[in-house]
């Protein structure tokens, strides 16, 4: 393991150094209007520092400015007139990799925007604060229509993961980005959420999804181990229950590669999906089954002899009649290898 | 290392190497590819942020009312991380913590310890951030140790808009038993043998009972390490590129079982061991690609790949009981070993390509198309393991020798050469004609095809089959080895052949939304999705489905989402068998007589017809006094046309929460969850081997049906308050969960039992199935120093569980010739004590 991440580390930190000497493509200008002339303020870092002559970064340097409908006839303000009276927003957003990006690309051309690469042209907003919709707001009340904040969030982050977003259910629902993200400080250690996790973030809403993982057995999503977005894309995808891949099942092999095979031997079901004997987020069952074994089995299984027997407590190994099929693991524990068998004396997944 | 681990880790390197060397770019794992995206523990599951406490000062000093999101829950206030340090070109933030975990009780509990491995133990966290302003170049470090099997480190650096590098390790536990007796010594390794003198196929129940009761309970647990770099970088305003390398190997023991044919109708004979089954493997995972983004076009194309390895091909096991034939009088060679086939080392490709564009009537298109292959090509092992011979002696064709089957030679072919191999083509168009309507249609074709076919023949012997479960099964019974010949064995039903599993799915979406003025929008959406498998009982299923959405904002104060989804499946004509081909009686010169497969009433609910009807509420409720109230109901009905098999499923559930923010130095939530289950199951025994597959016939008479009701009920609560007094952060923090299971059942006559006899006893139900577990945190942070705060928290937890599965085996884990290791879920109580110093730098 150390081996594998010295040689890891040493191999991305080489790519790095290569990557921040390779020439930058040509970057278009950014076209805004010309800005105020007001008194200059602190913008992110308390020691800011105007250095000339360097490499901005190519995301900020190019940000558009999104066009707010409510506002047609505004025009770009520059940050020293937010900041003035939002400091207390630019300290906490001098948190995130945002206002780092931003400080460098303004610093490096300031006519680059920054609040306004997000909020919109500001000036109809800096004569009349008290103005809704007047700026590009992210808020209850703040009077821009959800579909404008989300055109302003994909002027910079359209495409990759939000490719399918258009059209999505989150989308029709009329979510906005800032139901779930809140770039204007670090609220959590991944994605700019607007909770402390991503988590926490989709239990908002679904907490009667989060809540089934508090069930005897469950993925270690409450443990901080996973987050939803392992398995979901909450941005719209082309596949069912907004999952990240083309199947259920190919979403259980990223973490569970040992069942993908093919097997020799396969189980149909299984090979169907893993939801037809699992549920995913929580069960009361061992092993997020759906129902105890050895009813999970019979709802599928009555072959002659032994699976459609009716068990009853009193096969139980406190009863008169204790029964392998029962206790324990009940069917499984014959039928070890249920997901399939790679055994030629396999095929009923006994070995 | 091992050998395989040495080429694992240098495989990757190289892997890692090579896209530096050949790839401009690489996307770090996102909420559109990978896993890994969460880092954290049980100790701070949000990974860092929720022991920060609130900004003192808030998110802003223009306007005392907090703000909302546009649905109306309140944004949590801004976390109060330290001030940045400036020295130099960097500047830097940051803390380590330092402390120590003290837990007493019933610390060694599965349910306690299960994804955590909480115990007595030493704690380290850092979490640091450097950043140079001059160029946007950052650094970002998070780590978390709580024990060996509990801890992770993850490092992000870059620079802003530019690139981005990601490299984690981390070790997660799974702890499968925290009181296991194993009567097998080697737990973890590939041979488990006897412990205790106990003798394999030489030993009595009693013998076997008295060495498991005298062990000592022990843990099994699996844990995985993994470590994982990923790339981004912007390669100009239009392209990114991204690369994830991760391995990840797992090690351990889990419950597991291992068959020596039935003991419940054949006291003192038999086998069924719960054996602890060694896990050591690791997977490889890689996904790299380019993404575009334009004024009009948007492309995406990756590669996914994952390799998964075992060092091993299988693994044995002693067993301690010996078989007798039913025919008296006659003695089986003794069986001593069982074995297990590991999982194959396979090899997974996906490559996808997806173009979008902006069209007319502010719409968008987009064209998707994935082509995959899942394969392995393992050696196969040989059916058996023995030496000598094994089978029933003197009756013809029942015995059979040892090395006819204990070699390679008895395959039909030495390797796996298996493959499934998918594609899938997905179009949509979204079109937005006006402000206030939308149109959406989308059409899917999705394919996966199973290559490969493997026949259970027998070169040396000229048989057809399997010996099964270890040779047992035919050393008690006559005829029931699981071998077919011409010859003796020509009625021995048995399995020849693989089973192939192909399908395709076709897809047609069509909907539309409207915006009803500013306060209501409507939804709805036609689905149908055709489904085409080989080998199932139902070679085509229809999915017709609607789905109807309305969202509503018409009161200031109240967002309401609700969405409805009526689906009908239907399908082409049910058979009840479509695996014959796959069987003996397949096979020219088969003369065993005709016994049904199965009844043919029974509907395999993966396939089958049904009628679902979902529906979803939600409202949120802003409230004065920075208040928020969110109730939800979910509910999901399925109603399947079945006689036997899953009649029905349905679940509903809901939730309360409530949250208040009422400063900075105070956030308090609370929420209540209750959902239920009820499952419907039928069936019938069978009364006799004929070939009448109907039910009330011969075979499955209806006297000899019976149902199961299972009903699950499950309560949630739940408590959290942050105060700030003076310089002093008090947190606490309560959950509660409670579930209980019934299940149910009735049957026409005692006909439908294992045992007639034990009708009068038989209560209708079993023991309900608890799992109710109550835990309270609570912890206060002391500054003591500019920058060091220490923080003392006490975690009280006590769980009350019970399983029926596992009733009795307080008592004992061996009943006659079963041995379980496994002491199922067990009631704890335990207090776990912190004391965390943190160091500001």
């Amino acid at each position: 393991m150390r081996v594998f991440i010295a040689i890891g580390l040493a191999t991305a930190g080489v790519f790095a150094i290569a990557a921040s000497l390779a020439p930058i493509a040509a970057q278009e200008g950014a076209s805004a209007a010309t800005p105020y002339q007001l008194p200059p303020t602190h913008f992110g870092s308390e020691n800011p520092q105007a250095v000339h002559g360097f490499d901005a970064a190519p995301g900020f340097a190019n940000a558009p400015v999104p066009r707010n409908p409510l506002a047609p006839d505004a025009k770009v303000v520059g940050q020293q007139t937010c900041t003035a009276c939002h400091s207390k927003e630019s300290q906490t957003f001098a948190h995130t990799t945002h206002a780092l990006g931003m400080q460098v690309a303004f610093t490096a051309n300031p006519d680059t925007a920054t609040c306004e690469a997000c909020h919109g042209p500001g000036s109809t907003h800096a004569q009349n604060p008290g103005q809704r919709g007047a700026i590009i707001a992210f808020t209850k009340d703040g009077g821009t229509p959800v579909k404008n904040q989300a055109e302003s969030c994909l002027g910079c982050h359209a495409g990759g993961p939000r490719d399918h977003w258009l059209g999505s259910i989150h989308q029709r629902n009329q979510l906005s980005c800032s139901d779930c993200h809140n770039p204007m400080a670090q609220f959590s250690g991944e994605g700019l959420q607007a909770r402390q996790s991503i988590n926490e973030t989709c239990a908002t809403c679904h907490k009667d999804i989060r809540q089934q993982f508090n069930r005897r057995s469950h993925m270690p999503l409450p443990e901080g181990q996973m987050a939803c977005v392992d398995c979901h894309n909450p941005h719209g995808t082309i596949n069912v229950a907004l999952l990240k891949t083309d199947t259920v099942n190919e979403t259980c092999y990223q973490c569970h590669a040992e069942k993908r095979g093919p097997f020799l031997f396969e189980h149909a079901p299984v090979r169907e999906n893993c939801l037809n004997c699992h549920t995913p987020h929580g069960s009361n069952q061992h092993a997020l089954l759906v129902a105890p074994v050895p009813m999970l089995c019979q709802q599928c299984h009555s072959h002659t002899r032994h699976p459609n027997d009716m068990f009853n407590e009193q096969m139980l190994g406190n009863a008169m009649a204790p029964d392998e099929r029962l206790m324990g693991r009940g069917c499984l524990t014959c039928h070890s290898q249920i997901h399939g068998s790679n055994n030629p004396a396999g095929p009923r997944f006994h070995k | 290392m091992r050998k395989r681990e040495r080429k694992t880790v240098l495989q990757l390197s190289l892997l890692a190497s090579a896209l530096w060397l050949a790839a401009p770019a690489a996307l770090a794992q996102d909420s559109g590819l990978g896993t890994d995206l969460q880092f954290g523990n049980a100790l701070d599951p949000s990974g860092g942020t929720a022991l920060l406490g609130c900004d003192p000062d808030g998110a802003t000093w223009l306007a005392a009312q907090r703000k909302r999101t546009p649905t109306g829950f309140l944004y949590p206030c801004p976390p109060a991380w330290p001030a940045f340090s400036a020295d130099g070109t960097w500047r830097h933030r940051g803390s380590l913590t330092l402390g120590y975990l003290g837990v007493w009780g019933d610390g060694n509990n599965t349910d306690w310890r299960r994804f955590s491995n909480w115990d007595d133990d030493v704690y380290v966290g850092a979490d640091l951030r450097f950043e140079k302003a001059v160029d946007g170049s950052y650094f970002d470090l998070r780590a978390s140790h709580l024990n060996e099997d509990s801890q992770y480190v993850r490092a992000v650096f870059g620079r802003a808009g530019k690139y981005r590098v990601q490299a984690f390790a981390r070790s997660q536990a799974n702890v499968t038993s925290a009181n296991a007796r194993s009567i097998w010594d080697g737990v973890g390794s590939n041979h488990l043998t006897l412990t205790g003198g106990l003798v394999p196929a030489g030993s009595t129940s009693a013998q076997v009972a008295a060495v498991s009761a005298a062990l000592p309970e022990r843990i099994l647990k699996v844990v995985r390490e993994k470590q994982g770099v990923g790339i981004s970088y912007m390669v100009n305003r239009r392209w990114t590129a991204y690369a994830n390398a991760s391995h990840e190997s797992r090690e351990g023991a889990r419950p597991f079982g291992g068959p020596f044919f039935f003991n419940y109708p054949f006291a003192n004979n038999g086998g069924i061991y719960e054996i602890p089954r060694p896990v050591e493997d690791s997977t490889v995972n890689f996904n790299g690609g380019a993404r575009f983004v334009g004024n009009a076009w948007r492309m995406d194309f990756s590669y996914s790949g994952s390799f998964f390895r075992h060092a091993n091909a299988a693994f044995d096991y002693e067993v301690p009981f010996g078989l007798s034939p039913v025919v008296p009088g006659l003695v089986s060679p003794a069986l001593t070993t069982g074995q297990f086939s590991y999982e194959p080392d396979n090899d997974y490709h996906h490559l996808r390509a997806s173009v979008s564009r902006k069209i007319a009537w502010n719409g968008d298109f987009s064209l998707t198309a994935t082509g995959g292959r899942m394969r392995q090509n393992d050696r196969i092992v040989a059916p058996m393991t023995c030496q000598g011979q094994f089978g029933i002696p003197v009756i013809p064709g029942a015995l059979h020798d040892c090395s006819n089957w204990n070699t390679t030679d008895a395959l039909s072919r030495k390797r796996a050469d298996l493959g499934i191999d998918t594609q899938m083509v997905d179009a949509r168009v979204v079109l937005q004609p006006t402000d206030t309507a939308t149109w959406r249609a989308n059409a899917k074709f999705q394919r996966e095809d199973y290559d490969g076919t493997y026949w259970m023949y027998n070169p040396l012997t000229g048989q057809w089959g399997y010996p099964a479960e270890n040779g047992s099964q035919g050393s008690v019974v006559p005829g029931e080895a699981g071998i077919w010949d011409p010859g003796f064995n020509s009625a021995a039903p048995t399995r020849i052949r693989n089973l192939p599993l192909d399908r395709e799915l076709h897809q047609l979406s069509l909907g539309g939304d409207w915006r009803l003025g500013d306060k209501n929008t409507l939804g709805a959406t036609y689905t149908f999705e055709r489904t085409e498998r080989t080998h199932r009982e139902v070679a085509t299923t229809n999915d017709n489905s609607l789905k109807i959405s309305w969202h509503n904002r018409a009161l200031d104060w109240l967002t309401l989402r609700a969405n409805y989804t009526w689906l009908r499946r239907t399908g082409s004509e049910y058979d009840y068998d479509p695996y014959e081909f796959t069987f003996s009686s397949a096979l020219p010169g088969y003369t065993g007589g005709e016994v049904a497969h199965t009844v043919s009433a029974l509907r395999k609910y993966d396939v089958g017809s049904r009628t679902q009807n979902k529906l979803d509420l939600m409202a949120t409720f802003t409230l004065p006094r920075e208040m928020t109230l969110y109730a939800s109901v979910r509910g999901d009905w399925n109603d399947y046309d079945a006689i036997l098999g899953r009649r029905g499923y349905d679940t509903i559930g809901g939730s309360l929460q409530w949250e208040w923010q009422p400063s900075a130095s105070t956030v308090a939530s609370a929420w209540y969850g209750y959902d239920r289950s009820v499952l419907d199951i039928a069936n019938v025994n069978d009364a006799a081997l004929t070939a009448d597959p109907t039910l009330g016939g011969t075979t499955y008479p209806d006297a000899n049906r019976w149902w199961i009701n299972d009903r699950q009920r499950n309560h949630y609560a739940g408590a959290n308050l942050t105060r700030r007094m003076g310089r002093v952060t008090l947190d606490a923090a309560w959950d509660w969960t409670y579930s209980r299971g019934t299940t149910g059942y009735r049957y026409n006559s005692p006909g439908a039992l294992t045992l007639p006899t034990l009708d009068p006893l038989l209560t209708g139900q079993f023991a309900p199935m608890i799992h109710r577990v109550n835990a309270l945190t609570v912890g206060v942070t002391i500054p003591l120093h500019p920058r060091v705060s220490l923080r003392i928290f006490d975690r009280y937890q006590r769980g009350r569980l019970f399983d029926w599965h596992y009733a009795g085996f307080e008592d004992g884990q061996v009943y006659d010739h079963r041995v379980y290791i496994d002491g199922g879920p067990e009631n704890y109580s335990v207090n776990m004590v912190g004391a965390l110093l943190e160091m500001r730098l």
